[in-house]
């Protein structure tokens, strides 16, 4: 392991931030709270500066957390006035929380359907009824690139539709800026639509992780109510602005996508699982079987068949769960450290309304992941949404929900740099777009977001919630 | 990323080296070039690019060279076990059915174009070799995207769960 | 002597018959037989051993395949079944009467009787029997003389078939090469045509190109660049490495390594001028200009090229002319070793070639027999063998050309054989007119009126020697 001097830089500033807290008395905050905010200092300078791979940080962040704060550990053996530790398994217990094993469910249907090739199949069939003007072929592919995402990773999703637009695209005119266009819409269409389902993208997990911790559990298909028309207007939006920002030239388009549909049992037996699966999501709130336990299903089905094998399971990508695990840990010791009480309590919130208030978070999160993992950003924003909305300080309108959803939502509304998602830098990576052109619509999207999502959190997410 | 991925062209005829050279610009930002006039200096080359941390991802050699042929160096490189990864073609206009059988057996021939190539023929075979190389190395596949073949490096990461963070 | 034995034969016979005459038991003995009558058959048993008084019977031989062959006619005073008597086989052949014929007959087991009771027969049967089994003896000795004799003359005769196949042989094999070599020439000569054409109009061309891209420029620097590029000379690899590593200090600006590279293609005087005129030019400008002229020097070079390589395939083909003429052997031997580079090149080729009078020879088949001579050598010769090829006049009427190499020699047990017809040491046939075998070299040595000869160098390797006769056509 070579380190370069950015990484070296990295790893102390996280040092630094770990230790400093042991060295100065912060009035109102207990002993724990110093340790908590040590932690958090390092995790937010890892996570940010990335010397570490972010979900190492996770982990080292669980790891952290077990030794010097759980009831195992070496500092708090004994519950005090101020600190009640928690018991190391609550730490370690987050690799399996609930969002963990939904989010598992959800992977292993993904990537059985990319086995089985469904993932392309559906894209064939659903791409069909768009004909071939470029307005509506942009839509399409939109449509279902937001379609997939919803319930595969963002990053797969847009993979697999660059196998689609790359030799479109290879058709059109260089000089055509509906090239610009197809590249941008993909990554565009998947970073909304993952925020259609709780499993669409690690951020809603955290927001789904964050919220559970405080008794709200929140079904699979009301997540859905709630993102659905935010997403669907998001994307409409972002498929006008790329329409008018790259008018295309070319009359229209031909997508040439052959391929049928996998008759194997294997495959059969997946989309029986899939559409099984989905359905129960949906309907969660009718059944009331947690959406977590119905992921199960999937994976015991699919692993008892065969239809996924040995190899299949290894090659999931497990630090993604690391991840979110890490953060779901850390919120739990911000919270029962005081440590999160205590920064909204430093913190003049009156002096906001609560419009303002949103807006803030919502700017701030769009801002932050941006340049950040989308994940981080929630991880970090999220606890202290949460202690600001259960301390009341912020006022009756700043509900705990809303906040949370404010915050996970605009962390998947970032998409103005190469670097803010995945998905963005494999549009990159092809060669067709500029920086600029993707800044441009990226921060017009992004802007739009912001207000989307504050009109949304102030009428149509109380409305529903209530 | 810290480590290079070289293209080593070796070919003893100094204008057909330039024009190899020349027709595979493009590659350049990407893979660096380095070229060698004969067998013994391409192995020097190898030596070199290793020692400095980097490695040969493709190999276009000329099989009729003062010296060590084409061939007997291709199967020299794939005996080692640094470099026999590296993806090995040769362009040759008089290696012969057994030289080239010998090529295929012993040196994992990639490829063999023959001469007179073409500057279309000789990039698709170029962005083919890298892709495979790139795939089969696993490395990361978005930063060779805009100049290797897109839509395999796009299934390449469709299969292999490059996820969102 | 036969005349001795004879007289001595007709002396016995006169006793014999005296003492038949005197007994009346031995007149019982006596049979008559008329001509035509047989004696016993071949391969039947012989009871009686005969000895003839009057006529005479022939002995005839039935042989496997049917036919039959009259072996001896015996006249009066010779024995019958003689063999069968002493051997107790049966007959070798049949016994057949010429004319009427008087035969004592005596069966064996009773010969022994008739002798004691007849004292007076018994003395000059056993010397007529004596005698005739000398003279059978003596016919046996000539007869194997004669067949030696024939043996001898069928050997002979078997020789000179040999000798005379084996040149049918070579001059079949000859044939067949002078076939292939007219086929080659039509088509070396088709293509040529076809080369040259293009060879010329790519020549032409970039002659055109160059003085219209020097028209076109007007800035200076832009000019002397090109013409920069025009006479530059390819640098090799090692050079080039060693020159990107200074361009990058001389050139810092300069990021990209494809443009670093073509920096380090450039003679400092190039990099010079792009140094002083960066400021109006921009580089990258410069560099194509610079491009653009080696471009078209690279067009002349290969052009030419190819032009060279068709006059040689053609002058070393020569099908053009196959006729006697004057030549200067060492154009063909320069011809050879330009067609045979791609197999040269693998090693080192010494040339000495010093000035030798023209004599009358065939250019195109002189010029095979380099080429199996090298072919050969580049067979045994290891990567980076050594062949040396030298020419010298010894006298003013001899031609002595030495082509030798430091490969394994010939081993002892061949070197005599590598000039026979059908002699190869390799698998399959070498290519198309190349290598033909060393025979059609010797012929063709010999067709000039000179001789090639191959010996091992004491320090290794085999050296071919061939003299040329120096001549007017």
């Amino acid at each position: 392991m070579k380190l370069n001097k950015k990484q070296l830089i990295g790893i102390a500033i996280g040092l630094i931030g770990l230790i400093i807290p042991f060295f100065f008395h912060l009035e109102g905050l207990s002993d724990a709270g110093h340790v908590a905010l040590g932690i958090f200092f390092l995790a937010a300078a890892y996570w940010m500066l990335e010397p570490f791979p972010i979900y190492a940080t996770s982990v080292l962040v669980i790891f952290l957390q077990v030794i010097l704060l759980s009831q195992q550990g070496f500092l708090f053996p004994e519950s005090t006035a101020e600190y009640s530790p928690n018991n190391y398994t609550e730490f370690i217990g987050t690799l399996a929380s609930p969002i963990i094993i939904l989010f598992l469910g959800g992977f292993v249907l993904a990537d059985a359907a990319v086995k089985y090739d469904l993932d392309r199949n559906l894209t064939r069939i659903l791409l069909s009824p768009f004909g071939k003007k470029p307005g509506s072929i942009l839509l399409g592919l939109m449509v279902v690139t937001a379609l997939l995402s919803a319930f595969m990773s963002n990053t797969a999703t847009t993979a697999m539709m660059m196998t689609v637009i790359l030799p479109i695209m290879a058709r059109i005119s260089k000089t055509d800026p509906l090239r610009i266009g197809l590249a941008l819409s993909i990554p565009f269409a998947a970073n909304i639509g993952g925020i259609t389902t709780p499993i669409g993208t690690p951020p809603n997990a955290v927001v789904i992780g964050a919220l559970s911790q405080q008794g709200i559990n929140i079904p699979f298909g009301e997540w859905m109510i709630l993102a659905t028309p935010l997403v669907v207007i998001a994307l409409l939006f972002a498929w006008f602005l790329l329409l008018k920002m790259f008018k295309p030239e070319a009359a229209s388009v031909e997508i040439d996508m052959s391929g049928k549909f996998n008759t194997s049992t294997n495959a059969i037996l997946l989309y029986l699982a899939f559409g099984a699966t989905v359905l129960f999501w949906v309907t969660e709130s009718f059944h009331g079987v947690k959406s977590a336990i119905i992921a199960l299903i999937p994976v015991v089905f699919l692993s008892l068949s065969g239809v996924i094998t040995k190899e299949d399971i290894r090659k999931l990508p497990w630090e993604v769960l690391w991840l979110v695990a890490g953060g779901i840990s850390l919120g739990i010791s911000m919270k029962s450290t005081g440590l999160a009480e205590w920064i909204v309590g430093s913190i003049e919130w009156s002096a906001f309304g609560t419009i303002a208030l949103l807006v803030v978070f919502a700017s701030v999160s769009v801002l932050m992941s941006n340049f950040l993992s989308n994940t981080v950003t929630a991880t970090l924003l999220i606890p202290l949404a949460v202690s600001l909305a259960t301390s009341g300080i912020a006022g009756d309108g700043f509900n705990l929900i809303i906040v949370s959803l404010v915050i996970g939502v605009s962390a998947s509304m970032a998409m103005m740099l190469p670097i803010s998602t995945p998905p963005n830098a494999i549009a990159m990576s092809t060669g067709t777009i500029q920086t600029s052109n993707m800044a441009k619509a990226g921060i017009s999207v992004g802007i739009f977001g912001i207000i989307l999502v504050v009109i949304y959190a102030l009428f149509y997410w109380p409305f529903i919630l209530n | 990323m810290d480590r290079q991925i070289y293209i080593l062209v070796v070919e003893d005829e100094l204008e057909v080296m330039e024009a190899l050279v020349n027709d595979l610009e493009q590659f350049e930002e990407f893979f660096p070039i380095e070229s060698a006039n004969s067998s013994e200096e391409a192995k020097q080359v190898v030596k070199d690019v290793y020692a400095a941390g980097n490695e040969i991802g493709l190999v276009l050699c000329d099989h009729v060279m003062p010296g060590q042929n084409g061939v007997d160096f291709l199967i020299e490189l794939q005996a080692n076990n640094a470099q026999h990864e590296a993806k090995k073609v040769l362009v040759t206009g008089q290696a012969g059915l057994e030289d080239t059988i010998q090529a295929i057996n012993n040196a994992k021939l990639d490829y063999y174009i023959a001469k007179p190539w073409t500057k279309e023929q000789l990039e698709e075979v170029v962005t083919t070799q890298l892709t495979n190389y790139i795939m089969e190395r696993k490395y990361n596949p978005m930063q060779y995207m805009m100049i290797l073949d897109s839509v395999r490096l796009s299934e390449y990461m469709r299969t292999h769960k490059i996820t969102d963070h | 002597m036969p005349s001795k034995a004879f007289s001595d034969r007709r002396e016995l016979l006169r006793f014999i018959r005296q003492a038949i005459t005197e007994s009346p038991e031995l007149q019982k003995l006596l049979r008559t037989f008329s001509k035509g009558e047989v004696l016993f058959q071949q391969g039947d048993p012989i009871p009686h051993l005969y000895l003839l008084l009057e006529g005479e019977v022939t002995l005839n031989h039935k042989r496997e395949d049917g036919t039959e062959l009259d072996l001896i006619t015996l006249a009066p005073g010779h024995f019958v079944g003689l063999v069968a008597f002493t051997t107790g086989n049966d007959s070798l052949t049949t016994c057949i009467c010429r004319q009427n014929t008087i035969a004592l007959c005596i069966r064996q087991d009773e010969y022994e009787s008739v002798m004691t009771d007849h004292p007076k027969l018994s003395s000059p049967v056993q010397k007529l029997m004596l005698s005739n089994m000398a003279t059978r003896f003596q016919k046996n000795v000539q007869l194997e003389s004669k067949m030696n004799a024939l043996n001898k003359q069928l050997e002979d005769e078997g020789e000179q078939l040999k000798l005379a196949y084996e040149q049918l042989e070579s001059s079949h094999q000859k044939l067949v090469h002078q076939e292939k070599m007219a086929t080659l020439g039509e088509l070396v000569a088709g293509f040529a045509h076809e080369v040259n054409n293009p060879a010329a109009a790519l020549l032409r061309s970039s002659e055109m190109l160059k003085s219209n891209f020097g028209d076109m420029q007007t800035n200076s620097a832009v000019s002397s660049i090109f013409k920069l590029g025009l006479d530059s000379k390819p640098v090799n690899s090692t050079d080039v490495r060693k020159r990107m590593l200074t361009i990058q200090k001389q050139f810092p600006w300069v990021k990209e390594r494809s443009q670093v590279r073509k920096l380090a293609q450039m003679p400092d005087e190039a990099l010079q001028l792009i140094l002083d005129y960066k400021k109006d030019v921009g580089l990258e400008e410069l560099v194509r200009q610079f491009e653009s002229g080696k471009f078209i020097h690279n067009i002349q070079v290969a052009s030419e090229r190819i032009a060279n390589l068709v006059k040689s395939l053609k002058s070393y083909s020569r099908q053009d002319n196959n006729e006697w003429e004057e030549i200067d052997i060492r154009d063909g031997i320069n011809d050879t070793i330009l067609i045979l580079s791609h197999r040269l090149k693998y090693l080192n080729v010494e040339l000495d070639l010093k000035d030798i009078p023209k004599t009358c020879g065939k250019m195109g088949e002189l010029n095979q027999v380099w080429t199996n001579i090298l072919v050969n050598a580049c067979d045994a010769l290891p990567d980076g063998g050594n062949i040396s090829i030298k020419t010298k006049s010894e006298g003013d009427f001899k031609i002595v050309v030495l082509i030798s190499d430091n490969g394994p020699g010939i081993s002892e047990e061949i070197i005599d054989r590598i000039f026979e017809p059908n002699f190869t040491t390799k698998n399959q046939g070498a290519e198309f007119g190349l290598g033909l075998g060393l025979a059609i070299s010797n012929e063709i040595i010999r067709q000039h009126g000179g001789f090639i000869t191959v010996s091992n160098r004491e320090q290794g390797g085999a050296q071919f020697k061939i003299i040329l006769p120096v001549r007017a056509c």
